[in-house]
């Protein structure tokens, strides 16, 4: 009940105050239209007021016209109207009794010149003020004087249209003659006639244009002879080419090797192949001793000393590199505790790596074991051996193998591979029952598992045999005068048999030949500036051996050739003393080990590491040479010795 | 009156026009590609924005305002103007413009009143 008579209240509220807000729209309606009305009346005036203006205005003009101005100061008239433009120069509203006034666009547009189109046209301009500033400007100094403005240009610059033109002119074709007959008759012509065109080229400079040849033409061009011969030969060459990449301009008649035999044997004779290092492993290490693999020919094991940059890591390293594939990476990393002095691949036994330390201890190492420490270790005692181990060998036969160390003690032990806690012999290398021999280097000459020789550090080089009646110390090789740094064995195997010979290395800046039925060398080549710190004799070639020396040069002696100079020799790289030098068991690979830790491999070429037949004889002649000359030289104190 | 007032305002400044044309004319044309059909818009359009602005300025001139399009066709252009005025007074401004695609050429004459 209650609400519903307040809902009725609030309903007339509304109505009242919507009849309120209308009569009060009616008012303000009303309102304005009285304004209207009234601005319209004083709109009606100011027109009034206005057109006065204007009237007045005119006058002054035409004053102006009248006055005797140059003609230029006119009225401005009015010339042409575009009608589109003229809606957008209403200015700005007044008053809103001007828009009343509609812009006259269309019917001022024809119209001519007249005052009262001037005057309402010109309405932007109402404003009294700037009336005033036209009155002043047309009244006043504005007679100033015109002139001509500068020349405005403008232009575009076209772009150039590239065209290419490209005749083709179709050879004109002669008239072939049909019967076989002529075309030979134009052939042969053919020939006089170039001859006779070139001289006319000559005298008269004229160019003689190629022309295109007939399918006849080349025809008989590709069966004639010279074209067979010159065709034959080339398609040998390119067979040659596709299918290898060796030498293909070979001539196996001999004929350019007989101009060019000592360039051409210089040129490709020792060349760098690669090098191994290894950043962590064999930096600031010297390259103790180098071996490779007999089982697998790629392999390269190399012993390094301590690193003393770095006393925190093992002393005694020992890598396996491999030369097949192109990584930097060594296959195999061994240590030991002490530095590895020398290093080999056990011979009969493929996964075993043997190394003679400074501290006496032979290790062994094995890559089928994950470690990297020595798998078995000889015992430092006095049964074994306490001086730095630079020999170790393993010599016999598959059967019956023996390892064979020697340290610079002078003691000699032998050892089975299966058992290192004991060596199953040892013996001291005295020589003349009182003097130890301090050995730095041993060989054993081919096939031979008893006797051998070694080298030792007061020069002299002495014969051993392991044993027999003999056993011990045999003969002594006098010559070198200061240490002897290595010795190698002929090994080459040939119809003649020198394995009698071998040479030695020393720091007296010598490599020497020796027979062992000589106790004086039977050869010195004098040709190094420094220390000679290793030799080996090629394992194919009867006449070739390579030496290092501390300017890091690499000789490769061939005997056949020269005995004076080496036939092929190169600086490494760096100039380090080179420590070390094998030779691969192809003999055409030589490993040089550095005083740095690089081991670099050098190709020898075909002239120099492959033996010819006759190399063996050649080097029979050349010993006896040899001897001939030494025997003119020293007779003082040769002693033939029995074999 | 304030002589060097009104010389200031009277003065046809030639940079405060032809910026005006400039943002006319990136207005109107922008980076449009040269349509026949639509240029004659253009123009008018460019011509139209102008003088808008330039009336808008309030200055006592007469302005004419003239807007040429040419396609980049490779084609070569060559224009010339001249005007006999009031050197002090009057001035006139030129902007070539140009896109990728057209080269537009507007010309702004100012006539002191």
């Amino acid at each position: 009940m209650a609400d519903r008579s307040d809902l009725k209240a609030e309903l007339e509220r509304k109505k009242q105050r919507l009849a309120q807000i209308r009569e009060e729209k009616k008012r303000r309606e009303e309102e304005r239209k009285k304004k209207e009305m009234l601005q319209r009346t004083e709109n009606v005036s100011e027109d009034s007021d206005l057109d006065r203006k204007r009237r007045e205005t005119e006058a002054l003009l035409q004053s102006i016209g009248i006055s005797p101005e140059p003609p230029l100061v006119q009225p401005l008239q009015l010339l042409t109207w575009d009608t589109c433009y003229f809606h957008y120069l209403v200015p700005t509203p007044m008053s809103p009794s001007s828009q009343s006034v509609s812009p006259p666009s269309e019917t001022g547009s024809q119209e001519s010149i007249d005052g009262g189109t001037v005057g309402r046209t010109l309405q932007w301009d109402t404003d009294p003020s700037a009336l005033q500033l036209l009155a002043d400007s047309v009244h006043g100094c504005r007679m100033q004087r015109l002139g001509a403005s500068k020349i405005v240009q403008i232009d575009f610059m076209p772009k150039e249209l590239v065209t290419y033109c490209k005749e083709t002119q179709t050879p004109v074709a002669s008239d072939q003659p049909e019967e076989e007959e002529d075309e030979e008759l134009s052939v042969t012509k053919s020939e006089p006639v170039p001859q006779q065109l070139e001289e006319e080229s000559s005298q008269e400079a004229e160019e003689v244009h190629p022309r295109e040849l007939t399918n006849e033409e080349k025809e008989q061009i590709v069966h004639s002879e010279d074209f067979l011969f010159f065709f034959d030969r080339s398609i040998r060459v390119m067979e040659r080419v596709l299918a290898e990449d060796t030498d293909i301009f070979f001539d196996y008649s001999g004929r350019d090797m007989q101009d060019k035999e000592g360039d051409m044997q210089a040129g490709s004779n020792l060349s760098f192949n690669r090098h191994f290092y290894d950043e962590h492993w064999s930096k600031h290490r010297v390259v103790t001793s180098l071996d490779w693999s007999p089982q697998y020919p790629e392999l390269l094991v190399a012993s390094y000393n301590t690193n003393e940059d770095a006393p925190h890591e093992p002393d005694g390293v020992v890598l396996v590199w491999n030369m097949k594939f192109k990584k930097m990476t060594p296959e195999y990393i061994f240590h030991c505790q002490s530095s590895v002095m020398s290093v080999g691949f056990a011979q009969f036994h493929p996964n075993l790596v043997i190394g003679g330390t400074y501290s006496g201890q032979i290790a062994l190492w094995d890559n089928r074991s994950h470690r990297r420490t020595p798998v078995q270790r000889t015992p430092l005692s006095a049964t074994a051996h306490t001086h730095p181990v630079y020999c170790v060998n393993v010599v016999g036969t598959q059967n019956a193998n023996n390892l064979i160390t020697v340290s610079t003690d002078g003691k000699m032990c032998s050892w089975s591979l299966d058992m290192l806690s004991q060596p199953q012999e040892s013996m001291e290398l005295i020589y003349n029952k009182s003097k130890p021999v301090a050995v730095t280097c041993m060989a054993f000459p081919a096939s031979d598992v008893n006797n051998y020789v070694v080298g030792s550090e007061e020069g002299t080089v002495y014969t051993a045999s392991r044993h027999g009646s003999k056993a011990g110390i045999g003969e002594m090789f006098d010559g070198h005068q200061g240490p002897v740094t290595g010795i190698s064995c002929h090994n080459a195997v040939g119809p003649v048999d020198f394995s009698h010979l071998f040479t030695t290395s020393s720091f007296d800046w010598t490599v020497k030949l020796w027979s062992t039925k000589h106790n004086k060398p039977l050869y010195s080549f004098e040709d190094n500036a420094d220390y000679v710190y290793d030799v080996m004799w090629s394992p194919v070639h009867p006449a070739l051996f390579a030496t290092v020396d501390g300017n890091g040069r690499l000789d490769l002696w061939n005997l056949n050739n020269y005995t004076e100079v080496p036939s092929a020799s190169v600086t490494v790289e760096g100039g380090c003393a080179l420590n070390r030098v094998r030779w691969a068991s192809g003999g055409r690979e030589v490993a040089v080990g550095d005083s740095e830790g690089r081991v670099w491999i050098y190709d020898v070429g075909e002239q120099l590491a492959v033996p010819h037949t006759d190399d063996w004889s050649k080097f029979a002649r050349t010993l006896m040479e040899i001897r001939a000359n030494r025997g003119d030289g020293e007779e003082e104190g040769v002693l033939e010795l029995p074999a | 009156m304030d002589d060097d007032q009104s010389a200031e305002e009277t003065a046809f400044v030639v940079d405060e026009v032809s910026s005006i044309v400039k943002e006319s004319l990136e207005a109107v044309i922008g980076r449009n590609t040269y349509e026949h059909k639509r240029v004659n818009q253009w123009t008018s359009g460019v011509v139209e924005q102008c003088l808008g602005q330039l009336s808008k300025l309030g200055k006592p001139f007469k302005y004419i305002v003239t807007c040429i399009i040419m396609q980049k066709n490779g084609a070569g252009l060559q224009s010339a103007s001249s005007c006999f005025w009031d050197n002090t007074t009057d001035g006139s401004c030129t902007v070539r413009w140009e896109n990728k695609h057209l080269y537009c050429i507007v010309s702004v004459f100012g006539l002191a009143i």
